[in-house]
C-alpha cells in the first residue's frame, strides 16, 4: 500500500473512533483574560461533568442577555463547600472568570459572590480542576 | 536420605521466609488519595526518563492549548486528525460523558480510593466512576483481539516496594485533550512507589503508540493520602452540553 494511502486509512480509522469527550479548560477558555458579569440567576445545574449557572445579564445598551457560567466538577465543588442549594433563581451574583474561546456568553467561572458580598464556596486554586 | 529430606524442608522453608519477606517489603496503597498533581521540586523519579521519551507537563490540573502536544513526535495521520478536531465537536449529548482512556483519566486532578489484596488492586476513579483492575496473580494479556476498553487489561508485579503496572487493550482516546488521540495498539506502563513518609503516593507513567506517535510520553503523577476521606459519585450528565454555543 503506498505511504499516502496508508496514512489516509489510518485518519479515517482514527476519525471514525469514537474517542473520549472532554472537557478541555485551555481549549475553549482564554486564560490570558478575565471577566466579570452581575445579572440575575434563572437556573443552576448542580451535575457533573460541569455546573452550570445562568443569568440573564444587562448590556451596556440595557437589553438582557443570557449568560452561562461553567463551574468545576460538582464532586469538586462539594468539597470547597457548595450544595445544590447554594444558588436560587432570582439571586442577583457576579460571576469572574475566564471568557469563552469562541466569543459565546459563555464563560468559566473562578469566583462568585452573592449581592451581600458573601463569597460562595471555597475559590478555586486553578481553572482546570474539571 | 535423610540429609536430602533435611535438606528439600530448608529449601521449602527458605523459599517460604523469602516470599512471606517479600510480601512484608509491599507497601500498601489502600485508601483514599485526593487529586492528582504535577510533582513538586523535591518529589522526583530516580530513575532517569528512558531515551526517546518526553516529559509532558499537563499532569494534574494544567492542561495543554490547542496545537501543543507536548513534544510528542505525532505521525502525519494522527496530526491531520488532531488539526481537524474542533473543541465544538465534544459538545454533545453522545460524546460529553464518554470518559477519556486511563492515558488521560490517570494524570487528572480527581481522587481515587485503592483496595489493596495480594493478588488484585482495585483503583476506583472518582472521575466518571471509573474502575481498574490490577491483576497479581501472574496472569498475561488477552489475545490481541479481546475487547478493549477505556481501562484496558492491567496486570502488575511488585519490584521491592514499587508496584509495576503494564496495561494493554486500551480503547482509543485522547492522550493530550487538545485533538490527539491515541489508537488501540497503546501500551501503558506505570510505576508506583510511596513517598518516604508514606503520605505522597507517586507514579510515573509511560506510554507508547506506534501507530499515532514515533517518541514515547511520560508524564509524573501524585496523589496525597488523606484520611476519613471517600470519592463521591461522578454520575455524568450529559444534558450539560445543551448550555454550551449560546452566541451573542
Amino acid at each position: 500500500m503506498p505511504k499516502a494511502l496508508s496514512s489516509l486509512a489510518l485518519a479515517a480509522l482514527l476519525g471514525s473512533a469514537v474517542v473520549a469527550a472532554h472537557h478541555s479548560f485551555a481549549v475553549f477558555f482564554d486564560d490570558t483574560k478575565t471577566i466579570a458579569i452581575t445579572g440575575s440567576v434563572t437556573e443552576f445545574r448542580f451535575s457533573n461533568p460541569h455546573a452550570i449557572i445562568a443569568l440573564e445579564v444587562k448590556n451596556k445598551s440595557g437589553m438582557v442577555e443570557e449568560w452561562k457560567a461553567e463551574t468545576n466538577a460538582v464532586t469538586l465543588l462539594k468539597r470547597r463547600g457548595w450544595t445544590k442549594d447554594s444558588l436560587k433563581a432570582g439571586e442577583v451574583v457576579t460571576v469572574d472568570g475566564w471568557p469563552s474561546r469562541d466569543g459565546a456568553n459563555y464563560m468559566r467561572m473562578r469566583t462568585i459572590k452573592k449581592a451581600d458580598g458573601t463569597v460562595l464556596g471555597t475559590p478555586v486554586s486553578n481553572q482546570r480542576a474539571d | 536420605m535423610r540429609a536430602l529430606v533435611s535438606l528439600s524442608v530448608a529449601a521449602v522453608l527458605l523459599s517460604l521466609s523469602l516470599a512471606a519477606q517479600s510480601r512484608s517489603t509491599r507497601p500498601d496503597f489502600s485508601g483514599y488519595w485526593g487529586a492528582g498533581r504535577p510533582f513538586r521540586a523535591a518529589e522526583r523519579d530516580p530513575r532517569p526518563l528512558p531515551p526517546n521519551t518526553v516529559l509532558l507537563t499537563d499532569a494534574g490540573a494544567p492542561e495543554l492549548a490547542a496545537g501543543n502536544f507536548g513534544g510528542l513526535i505525532v505521525k502525519p495521520a494522527a496530526l491531520a486528525a488532531a488539526r481537524k478536531w474542533k473543541p465544538a465537536d465534544e459538545m454533545t449529548l453522545s460524546k460529553a460523558c464518554q470518559p477519556p482512556s486511563l492515558v488521560y483519566t490517570m494524570q487528572g486532578p480527581f481522587p481515587m480510593e485503592i483496595d489493596q489484596a495480594t493478588e488484585l488492586i482495585v483503583m476506583r476513579l472518582e472521575y466518571y466512576d471509573l474502575v481498574r483492575v490490577i491483576y497479581l496473580d501472574g496472569r498475561s494479556h488477552p489475545p490481541a483481539a479481546a475487547p478493549h476498553t477505556k481501562m484496558g487489561h492491567s496486570v502488575g508485579r511488585w519490584d521491592g516496594a514499587t508496584l509495576i503496572v503494564d496495561t494493554t487493550h486500551v480503547a482509543a482516546s485522547t492522550i493530550t485533550n487538545n485533538g490527539l488521540d491515541h489508537g488501540e495498539n497503546v501500551h501503558f506502563v506505570e510505576r508506583f512507589w510511596l513517598s518516604d513518609d508514606g503520605k505522597t503516593l507517586l507514579a510515573r507513567q509511560e506510554f507508547e503508540d506506534a501507530d499515532t506517535i514515533d517518541n514515547r510520553g511520560a508524564r509524573n503523577v501524585a496523589w496525597d493520602r488523606q484520611a476519613g476521606e471517600h470519592i463521591y459519585p461522578y454520575e455524568c450528565d450529559p444534558t450539560f452540553v445543551l448550555n454550551y454555543g449560546n452566541k451573542k
